[in-house]
């Protein structure tokens, strides 16, 4: 059977699609989660489903419904699975009375049917499903009551067939009937006359040219009847048919003030929402970086490289625990040496592999934290309370609340925040957000981040950290500001969003969002960038010649890698404070890669050098001071992304001549900025 | 920016869905609008001929409004709520 899920933004069909086929797909609890169509499979019943993006109509306006509309007409489906909000049933309907038009059969599926019943609604379930004919299955996507029932009456084959119930009135039910019979036009998708012929109605963008001179004339004068042009008619007609079910079948209780409403009074107060915002994204920072950060980095680090003993910190304090641990690398190394390996394997394995991996692994616990944050604020409705309030000053930009999704997303990882611009409607809004999410620190970005805001800044680490998001911010806005002026776009945007109820976030879902994210993080860490610090390490410790580098005959300005460098150095002359520096210029084109791999890369090139650690004495990086960090980091962050969000970029804006411009931007602007920075430095000592 | 002057409107007036307070209903008498992506997604979300709205939550900056409508809430920006006229109810 081949099965498609579609419903509402926000309806809880990822949830449901999740369910179904055991697969992890993201789920969150602002509108437009699903960015395009997945595919899963259940196999027990031999059966694909398909979840498509969440949408309110059948209309071909926003890409989504584009999608899902050309989809659904297309593909010879066997069954639809209508995912609906039953606590708000009325809106959700609407999407429902445009399938049953179709021609294939539609089970409904009564979302969060655990929530109508605590809200004390009340529905007819039989009635209402005779009403419409369709079947509808109550159920809780959460919870998975309701699942077994669900797919029994599907696999089974148990639903009631679609017989296309007439609710419109009788002439204009007559028109559709007149459309289909007598009107002979090759139809589009010959197996759904019935919603073709309402399309033809409705003047429908892709339907206008098949209306003929005698149906002409019995549309115009429907129209003068109703007062009403046809798209309108057929809008309030459903909502009309949908009310009339709704008050046969549904009792609702008096209204009270929600709990959300109560919620709102706080997080959307007039003064304090702004505040309490911020407030929240700096103990979300806080709580990560100072100190699930500092408790584990340093005690990570140690287990893989060995220390003499551990520091752990919070926020300013810090306690130096006197655990000696010889660390992972150091170990095999010396299994190695003593099975009578050669000098330059030992060094191989102990410094291009384990300490390339363990500087990414000491960030995983901070990320895991960053991820589980983000998750609660995200499932809990919190996040579309801050698209809400912040559109005010997106609308500014030339951008809407909406854009907000795809920064937030690009705080985790750049790749999915810009492939969650699909959500943005607006095709310029959506080209700028593209443009602007690499600006925000990915996670990737934070290991730059903390460790220069750890090294350089101690107490007031946090600070530091927090001033490069609110730097980002500063940039995102100017740039917009900027491509607004130069582009000179008329104002047309719009922000059209449902506000979703809060929410308890769900334990499940959150657990598998951090767990995904975890492991994409991991997988790059123990691929790209292990395979990259191997060849670090390889053009760190041969010269030209092959000739590996033991620190007596030759040191590390000898190496391959300082040849390279040296041929780049002067690009980043002014960023480093006037000074020509090979090793930190290499290791910012590793940049390109992966972001984590500047900080790894200049891990093992210190380790190679003899350094304890990156800018500890003996470190090609020794001089770095405060300024100079901040310079080098700006760069870093604000310069080009990495090669996958460069390739998600061609994607989305589907031109690569539009990619190298932003890239180009962007470029030119981080060397700018760090440039400036760096040469600030040299003048203040 | 400067504010327009605000028409306060009163129970049985007619006017924009934009002019309205918080706490205010009314009901739509009808649409003019020239966009037709944006007027044919005011109708998809329900915001047809004779249904009543609720004025419910501003957003701290002003805009956009949060407004309550066939069981369920939709933010809106006011300068989209200008093309809808209502009556107070």
């Amino acid at each position: 059977m081949k099965l498609a899920l579609i419903g509402n933004q926000n309806s809880g069909k990822t949830s449901l699609f999740n369910a179904l086929t055991g697969s992890n797909q993201k789920v969150g609890n602002w509108p437009g989660v699903t960015i395009d169509r997945v595919e899963g499979s259940i196999k027990k019943y031999h059966s694909t489903i398909v979840d498509l993006p969440g949408i309110y109509s059948l209309s071909p306006y926003t890409a989504e419904e584009e999608v899902s509309r050309q989809f659904i007409l297309n593909e010879d489906l066997d069954l639809l699975i209508n995912i609906v909000d039953a606590t708000s049933l009325e809106r959700s309907l609407y999407l429902t009375t445009q399938l049953l038009e179709l021609n294939v059969d539609v089970v409904i599926a009564f979302n969060m049917y655990d929530l109508v019943e605590k809200k004390g609604i009340k529905i007819d379930i039989k009635k209402l499903s005779n009403e419409l004919g369709a079947t509808i299955i109550p159920i809780s996507a959460k919870t998975g009551k309701g699942l077994d029932e669900l797919k029994e009456t599907i696999f089974k084959k148990k639903y009631l067939k679609n017989k296309h119930k007439k609710i419109y009135p009788s002439d204009i039910e007559k028109f559709i009937d007149d459309t289909i019979k007598f009107y002979n036009h090759p139809w589009k998708h010959k197996f759904h006359k019935r919603f073709e012929a309402i399309k033809v109605f409705e003047e429908d963008r892709d339907y206008k040219i098949l209306l003929g001179d005698k149906l002409k004339a019995e549309h115009l004068l429907i129209e003068k009847k109703y007062a009403m042009d046809g798209e309108q008619l057929i809008a309030s007609l459903r909502y009309d048919y949908i009310e009339k079910v709704r008050d046969k079948c549904v009792t609702y209780p008096p209204v009270k003030e929600t709990k959300s409403d109560k919620l709102d009074k706080i997080f959307l107060h007039k003064i304090w929402a702004i505040p309490i915002f911020i407030v929240i994204m700096g103990l979300v920072y806080f709580l990560s970086i100072s100190i699930v950060g500092g408790l584990t980095n340093n005690l990570i680090s140690a287990l893989f490289n060995g220390s003499e003993s551990v520091k752990f910190t919070i926020g300013s304090f810090s306690w130096n625990a006197p655990i000696k641990l010889e660390g992972l690398g150091p170990l095999i190394a010396r299994s190695l040496g003593n099975i009578g390996a050669s000098k330059w394997a030992m060094s191989l394995v102990q410094t291009g592999v384990i300490s390339g991996l363990a500087i990414v692994v000491s960030f995983v616990p901070q990320l895991i934290c960053l991820f589980l944050c983000l998750a609660i604020l995200e499932t809990t409705g919190y996040m579309s309370r801050i698209a809400f309030f912040l559109d005010r000053i997106f609308h500014k930009l030339g951008l809407s609340g909406k854009s907000l999704i795809p920064f937030i997303v690009g705080a985790g990882c750049t790749v999915p925040g810009i492939m969650s611009t699909r959500t943005v409607e607006d095709e310029n809004e959506k080209r700028v957000t593209i443009a602007l999410v690499p600006f925000i620190p990915c996670n990737a970005k934070l290991t730059i981040i903390s460790l220069i805001s750890a090294a350089f800044f101690k107490q007031i680490g946090f600070l530091v950290a927090l001033s490069f998001y609110f730097l980002a911010i500063v940039i995102i806005i100017l740039s917009a500001l900027f491509i607004k002026k130069v582009l000179k776009r008329k104002e047309h945007t719009t922000f059209i969003s449902e506000l979703p109820e809060y929410k308890s976030p769900n334990p499940i879902y959150i657990g598998r969002d951090v767990w995904d994210k975890t492991i994409a993080f991991f997988k790059r860490a123990a691929t790209v960038v292990v395979f990259f610090s191997v060849i670090v390490w390889t053009l760190s410790s041969f010269t030209p010649s092959f000739q590996y580098i033991d620190g007596s005959k030759f040191t590390i300005e000898q190496s391959q890698l300082k040849y390279l460098g040296d041929g780049i150095s002067w690009f980043f002359y002014f960023i480093l404070g006037c000074r020509l520096d090979w090793a930190a210029s290499v290791s910012a084109l590793q940049g390109l890669i992966a972001k984590e791999q500047v900080i790894s890369s200049m891990e093992v090139i210190a380790r190679t050098s003899g350094a304890a650690s990156i800018f500890a004495p003996g470190s090609p990086f020794a001089y770095f001071n405060p300024i100079t960090a901040f310079a080098f980091a700006s760069f870093n962050l604000f310069s080009i992304p990495c090669v996958g969000s460069l390739s998600a970029m061609r994607h989305e804006l589907k031109s690569a001549k539009k990619m190298f411009i932003v890239i180009a931007c962007e470029l030119l602007f981080a060397w700018l900025l760090a440039s400036l920075i760096g040469i600030w430095g040299v003048f203040i000592k | 920016m400067k504010k327009n002057k605000k028409v306060l409107l009163t129970k049985g007036q007619e006017g924009h869905l934009s002019d309205l307070r918080r706490g205010q209903k009314a009901v739509v008498l009808d649409f003019h609008n020239d966009n037709a992506a944006l007027r044919r997604r005011l109708l998809d979300m329900g915001i047809t001929k004779g249904v009543v709205i609720e004025i419910k939550k501003i957003a701290p900056l002003g805009d956009p409004i949060d407004i309550s409508l066939r069981g369920y809430e939709l933010c809106i920006r006011k300068i989209d709520m200008e093309g809808i006229d209502i009556k107070v109810i």
